[in-house]
């Protein structure tokens, strides 16, 4: 699980975060749901210890983060960090090199899964295949918790349907997945479990099917409520 | 396999009722397999926790039974089957009555008209 406790970060004069706490569990997927600003992806990289918080706690199975957490959570950004004149076979030895837990057969798997060729550079391919690439070179690493920071923004709709089809697969099952979105419409299904978040702090937590089957609500009648009622 | 969701309700209940469906229109036989939880949850691109939730509870209703290590199945059981028919029969009339009672329309031309619409469609 992991655990966020009371997250508080400002840049400059903004207050981003002002005491965020939630869980992830591991075999579910959480997704961090708030406009654009409100700090979803310093959230993402409070965990990682990409961006030092001012103060809160946050734990990973009970841990804090360390250099070794690095094999056990990964975070995937928006935007792919590879060289964009590397080859995806490139990229994908770049992996290699780096993380002990770089699964190559998997890595093979997902290439097919998305059919891309790895002799292709990645400055050469399309906005929804470079998203593609950038989400194998994170789903291949056999870590136990996975970061992604807006994985469904800006791709077409066939990208974003092969892209939400990983997620009912076996290769992001068991493991714990925290995703951040502002659009939620396509994908209320996949998810297990939302965050809303504004304006520094987490206006509603809750778990989908029990927000159905209690109240009746779709996520999308929820965030109507919690952002505009 | 295909079902279109509703966002406002519990998708599991949503998959069950597809199946006693399927069930009841004997598109699903008894005794036979039905896909894993996860070729499910990829089928109807739901979350694998929820299509586990939705034949967890068909289980415990006793629709479907696995056995061993091998893929679940459909009940052979014919009081459950006929049970499951009388329920969605009952369940469609219950919001067809729900549906049409504040209109006040006499119970005999309501019948007339479903007779004669009902035949009309069939062919």
């Amino acid at each position: 699980m992991i655990e966020a406790k009371e997250l508080k970060k400002r840049f400059g004069r903004k207050q981003i975060l002002n005491g965020v706490s939630f869980t992830a569990n591991k075999g579910e997927i959480t997704c961090l749901i708030g406009i654009n600003g409100v700090g979803k992806t310093t959230i993402l990289k409070g965990i990682m210890n990409l961006t030092p918080m001012d103060s809160g706690q946050i734990l990973i199975d009970g841990e804090k983060m360390s250099k070794d957490m690095y094999e056990k959570i990964t975070f995937i950004p928006d935007a792919i960090t590879m060289i964009p004149t590397m080859t995806i076979a490139e990229a994908m030895q770049f992996m290699q090199d780096y993380y002990k837990s770089w699964n190559q057969a998997r890595a093979t798997e997902l290439l097919r899964f998305f059919k891309l060729k790895q002799e292709e550079k990645i400055s050469s391919l399309s906005k929804g295949n470079t998203a593609k690439v950038n989400l194998l070179l994170g789903l291949a690493l056999d870590v136990d918790y996975l970061l992604m920071d807006e994985p469904f923004s800006g791709i077409d709709i066939f990208s974003r349907e092969q892209i939400a089809d990983v997620f009912t697969s076996h290769l992001v099952e068991d493991r714990g997945v925290v995703i951040t979105t502002h659009e939620i419409n396509d994908i209320e299904h996949l998810i297990d479990k939302v965050v809303l978040l504004d304006n520094g702090v987490v206006l509603k937590e809750f778990r989908t099917e029990e927000m159905r089957e209690d109240e009746g609500k779709s996520v999308v009648d929820v965030m109507r409520e919690v952002y505009r009622g | 396999m295909n079902v279109n969701l509703n966002k406002r309700e519990p998708v599991y209940l949503q998959v069950i009722r597809h199946f006693k469906e399927q069930i009841a229109t004997k598109r699903l036989e008894p005794g036979q397999e039905i896909p894993s939880r996860r070729e499910l949850a990829n089928q109807l691109k739901i979350n694998p926790n929820t299509a586990q939730r939705a034949y967890k509870e068909m289980e415990e209703q006793g629709l479907i039974y696995t056995e061993g290590n091998s893929p679940s199945k459909i009940t052979k059981d014919e009081k459950v089957l006929g049970a499951v028919r009388e329920e969605l029969i009952g369940q469609a009339i219950d919001s067809f009555i729900a549906a049409i009672r504040p209109i006040d329309v006499p119970l005999d031309e309501v019948v007339g008209l479903i007779q004669e619409k009902y035949k009309g469609d069939k062919a």
